[in-house]
């Protein structure tokens, strides 16, 4: 078995020590995370690298977390998008599972609780291919 | 103007009249027609009853004159038969034939003792004295003369009354003179006269023929009775009328003998008890009897009183008027009877007036016993008994007065009553209204509160969770790379738990800004109540608090959102237990409420209590006394419990424990507030 080629993971969050954080939590050799802060960021470095995982935050000034959602489903990204918000409510939950998310985390979460929706995500991914 | 009559005082008096009870003006009334009335009676009763009387009176007097003259006039006849026998005696002639003067003065004065005369004379056939009864001696004197010596020697036989000089009076006999001699007595009322004394005499007398065997006249005997201080006619006469009757010690009637103007025989007294001769009669009498001749009748003052009096003149044989003869009664006993009958008749109309006052007394009552009685109803009345009423006694006019009074009190009542109860609704109206007013506004400030808390919530929650979400993750990554003996490890440890905590209150938070829409369904709330204590009660036996359970089966089902009445049971019954930290009695209990149209939730404990000041805080989120919580346990209960329609209250005694009480209407009524905003 060849060396695997590392997991592209974006982490997109208008706040940059959250990014930073998330990347920490989920930093081994397996992953290659890249972050941006804000929507139309993350629009383009999709563009250039077509990650295998999106993580979101839901509320961004310019380009929303839902507007992002959409974009990247309307472009048929692969990628799996894990919805957050610091902001939990059963609506928004909802209507980001109905667009196409893959699951809806609330803040704050423990280092554990990010990498198991991840490593799910990429399981996700895998079974689609 | 209004005209002040309190200066006048004839208006004031009017005035004070009409100001005096009803009652005394009847009386007073009636009194003064009873008085105006009575004393014109009694002064034209008295008037009539005077005249009556004294006319009465009158005709008696002159009845008692009529019966004087009847007695004056038989002693005169007395005498004349005296006379006339006397001269038939047959000494007479035989003295004229053979002298014998002793033994025939001595026989003729015996015949005048015998009759009672005072005077006894024999003339001749020319006049003159032959012999004197008492004065043998004193003879020759020419009487021819004499009216009654001439009509005798005529053959006539006359008697009258005559007055008689004082000379022959003492040719006749000296003591006479001296009886006929007055002196006269003042009175006030008579006459001015000249002269103060009286020296002739008045005489009652009758002369007689004297005739020889053959019958021719040989001379004439004279005899008569001086009446001067001489009672025997007027005491006869007093005898006779008046019976000796006497009123109070006084003879009533009286008898006089005038000569000329001078009582001369009389029973009248004086004011020394002696008879009352000398004195003479007042003027107006001796006008109208002696000088006009005519009869007097009607009350005169006799001597020294006023008597009833009847007089008439005595005339001597030539129709001359010489005296007059007096009968007369006492005035003062027929003014005593006239005031008796008077006094009997004013007594009786005082009886009847007095009589007919208590009559009018007892009377005036029935008028103003209702009256009185109206006018005390009209105090109890103004003084807010309404339900006094007026006793009715009668079917006349203050009897229909005293109903229709009832009628109004009654109506007054009724109104009263009305207004009392339109009062009492309008205090109910205005405390319901304000109630409201005060519970909507208790809401509205309480949902303001929420919504304008559960914005800031979320914006809170979404910026705290952002740094939290940084502090989490690199707290256990910290953690991760420390092995179980490092030194930072507890500070590690710490640092995330508190960010745990902070996590837990943010997530409180938005729990309680994301006030959902109910998600409702039939639902026992027994069951609800049933399940939260099963999850709760290993939580409450560690607390050492015991759970009594009063839960009502016959309640009907309410349509509710289970999971949000289960979150507001599972706060109290958890707030409960947290107030007896000691331990104590935690009281459930379910009952429909009076009007069975809630269903009441009572959750009661013995702990701590809550303090006054705390009360109005209560409900309001992040308020808590507890050293951990969020504070916004209540605030969540309220605000579920206020969007199903219900309401949520506490009571509340410190130290001796708190119970709080929701009430959820059966049918759901649109909640009063939105809940709060769910969007971001």
């Amino acid at each position: 078995m060849t060396e695997q080629t590392p997991k592209k993971i974006l982490v997109v969050d208008d706040e940059i020590n959250v990014c930073k954080s998330i990347r920490r939590a989920l930093m081994c050799d397996e992953y290659e995370i890249d972050m941006a802060t804000g929507g139309e960021e993350a629009l383009r470095k999709e563009a250039e690298k077509h990650y295998d995982v999106i993580l979101v935050d839901l509320m961004m000034p310019g380009l929303s977390g839902i507007d992002l959602l959409r974009s990247l489903k309307g472009q048929r990204s692969r990628a799996q998008i894990i919805m957050m918000t610091g902001y939990p409510s059963t609506k928004t939950s909802l209507h980001t599972m109905q667009l196409g998310a893959f699951d809806y985390l609330p803040k704050p979460f423990v280092p554990s609780e990010i990498r198991n929706v991840v490593i799910r995500a990429l399981e996700a991914g895998r079974a689609e291919e | 103007m209004l005209a002040d009559y309190s200066d006048m005082p004839s208006r004031s008096l009017i005035r004070r009249f009409f100001d005096l009870p009803l009652r005394r003006k009847l009386i007073l009334s009636f009194l003064a027609v009873i008085s105006f009335g009575g004393i014109i009676t009694l002064v034209i009763g008295t008037r009539i009853e005077h005249r009556t009387i004294f006319s009465l009176a009158e005709s008696k007097v002159r009845n008692d004159l009529a019966a004087a003259w009847m007695v004056y006039n038989e002693k005169l006849n007395g005498i004349r038969d005296v006379v006339r026998l006397s001269a038939a005696r047959e000494f007479l002639p035989e003295f004229f034939r053979t002298g014998g003067r002793d033994e025939a003065a001595k026989r003729l004065d015996a015949i005048r003792r015998e009759y009672g005369l005072d005077i006894l004379t024999l003339t001749d056939a020319q006049g003159r004295v032959a012999l004197r009864a008492r004065r043998p001696e004193a003879f020759g004197e020419d009487r021819s003369g004499d009216l009654f010596v001439q009509r005798a020697l005529r053959k006539e036989t006359p008697a009258g009354t005559s007055i008689v000089p004082r000379t022959l009076l003492l040719e006749e006999a000296p003591d006479l003179a001296e009886r006929a001699y007055f002196q006269f007595v003042e009175t006030p009322k008579a006459a001015a006269r000249p002269g103060d004394h009286e020296e002739n005499g008045m005489l009652l007398q009758a002369t007689a023929p004297v005739m020889d065997g053959g019958g021719a006249l040989i001379g004439a005997l004279y005899g008569g009775v001086l009446i001067n201080r001489n009672y025997e006619i007027v005491d006869r006469v007093k005898d006779i009328v008046f019976r000796g009757e006497k009123y109070k010690g006084q003879d009533i009637g009286t008898v006089t003998i005038f000569q000329g103007d001078l009582r001369v025989s009389t029973n009248v007294l004086d004011a020394q008890g002696q008879r009352a001769v000398g004195t003479r009669v007042s003027r107006e009498v001796e006008r109208a009897v002696l000088v006009d001749g005519g009869r007097w009748v009607g009350p005169a003052f006799v001597v020294r009183e006023w008597h009833i009096t009847a007089y008439e003149p005595i005339k001597d044989i030539d129709g001359r008027i010489i005296g007059m003869l007096y009968v007369g009664t006492l005035e003062w006993p027929f003014l005593d009877l006239r005031n008796r009958v008077m006094a009997t008749f004013a007594g009786l109309a005082g009886l009847c007036a007095g009589f007919l006052l208590v009559l009018l007394w007892l009377a005036s009552a029935t008028i103003t016993r209702p009256l009185l009685n109206m006018v005390k109803a009209t105090d109890t009345i103004a003084k807010g008994d309404l339900n006094h009423r007026v006793e009715i006694g009668s079917h006349d006019e203050t009897g229909q007065l005293a109903a229709a009074f009832n009628r109004m009190t009654e109506s007054l009542a009724q109104a009263n009553e009305n207004l009392a109860q339109w009062g009492r609704m309008l205090e109910k109206r205005v405390e319901e209204r304000t109630r409201e007013l005060r519970e909507t506004q208790d809401a509205l400030v309480q949902s303001q509160k929420l919504a304008s808390l559960g914005k800031m919530a979320a914006g809170v929650a979404h910026e705290i969770n952002n740094p939290l979400t940084s502090i989490t993750i690199n707290a256990h990554l910290l953690l991760e790379d420390r092995g179980p003996d490092d030194a930072d490890r507890d500070a590690l440890t710490l640092i995330a738990e508190e960010t745990g905590r902070c996590a837990q209150i943010v997530k409180g938070l938005l729990e309680f800004a994301r006030q959902t829409p109910s998600e409702a369904s039939d639902a026992d709330i027994n069951d609800i109540v049933e399940r939260t204590i099963q999850l709760l009660d290993k939580q409450a036996s560690v607390r050492n608090v015991k759970i009594i359970k009063d839960l009502d089966k016959s309640l009907p089902l309410i349509v509710i959102d289970k999971n949000k009445i289960q979150q507001v049971v599972s706060n109290l019954v958890i707030n409960a237990c947290e107030a007896m930290p000691d331990g104590g009695t935690l009281t459930i209990v379910t009952s429909p409420s009076d009007d069975r149209r809630q269903i009441v939730l009572r959750v009661a404990d013995t702990g701590v209590g809550i303090p006054k000041a705390n009360m109005d805080l209560l409900f309001d989120p992040f308020f808590t006394t507890k050293s951990h919580g969020t504070g916004l346990g209540l605030a969540v209960s309220y605000g579920i419990v206020h969007q199903r329609g219900g309401t949520i209250d506490v009571e509340s005694e410190v130290g001796k424990g708190s119970t709080f009480t929701v009430k959820l209407p059966l049918e759901e009524t649109a909640p009063d507030k939105k809940p709060a905003k769910d969007q971001p």
